[in-house]
């Protein structure tokens, strides 16, 4: 069902928004990673592994849920599709691997927030737990390259879309 | 009724993009396997031990079980 034009702005406005807050949380969760990475100081990387917890479960899932929802939304009620043009296809493939990967990870944040909350942790027990770098780093790459396939929308239909797109004709 | 054009294949974007992504996941594969020398999954923060410095050497480890999945 295609979304009549007044929706559809207010869709695209509320999708731009999750999408985005999504990259600033993780901007904001890697400033917390790096300190965890980094800091010799036991109550610093107390916080900084509590804060993470904080953070990823009630800002990052949150955001990334509905983003994907969102960007769903978009695609169905548009004349964009979800399987018709390889950026939509890419970014949806994208998002699903962030979330999942998101989702899976947050079982080590929790890990890590466990055992910073338990006062009996020595300093360098905390030192000792490492990051979780990799994975947000690694998030907020995969993040800016659906950003820059959706404000650039390269051309190339799929088979799908190209054979859809003649079907109308 | 005219045949549909055929259809004009896969984007060069797409396929450069997929050599790419199949280049860096191959690198990083082979860094975490032979340079970063890391158990890359569950259980590198696992009270086992046999994850060298990683692990906190304190008892209080003992009453947190480690992750299902992978961490970072």
């Amino acid at each position: 069902m295609i979304m009549t034009p007044r929706l559809r702005k207010f869709a695209l406005a509320a999708h731009i928004t999750l999408a985005v807050g999504w990259i600033g949380a993780v901007a904001g969760y890697i400033a917390l990673d790096v300190a965890a990475a980094t800091s010799r100081d036991a109550q610093t990387l107390r916080a900084a592994y509590l804060a993470m917890e904080m953070i990823a479960w009630y800002v990052i899932v949150p955001l990334a849920l509905a983003s994907l929802l969102s960007g769903l939304v978009m695609a169905l009620g548009t004349r964009w599709g979800l399987f018709r043009h390889y950026w939509v296809l890419i970014s949806l493939l994208l998002t699903i691997i962030a979330t999942v990967v998101l989702l899976v990870e947050t079982q080590t944040i929790s890990y890590f927030a466990d055992i910073a909350a338990d006062t009996t942790t020595s300093g360098d027990d905390l030192r000792a737990l490492g990051s979780t770098l990799v994975h947000s780093v690694g998030g907020i790459v995969v993040l800016l390259v659906i950003l820059v396939l959706n404000v650039y929308k390269p051309r190339g239909m799929t088979w799908y879309g190209w054979r859809k797109q003649h079907e109308l004709y | 009724m005219a045949d549909p054009p055929p259809y004009p294949g896969t984007p060069r974007w797409v396929k450069v993009s997929g050599i790419i992504v199949i280049v860096v996941v191959l690198l990083f594969v082979v860094v975490m396997m032979f340079i970063g020398g890391g158990e890359h999954g569950p259980g590198r923060h696992a009270p086992s031990g046999d994850a060298g410095d990683q692990v906190p050497s304190s008892s209080v480890m003992e009453d947190h079980a480690p992750p299902e999945g992978g961490r970072g």
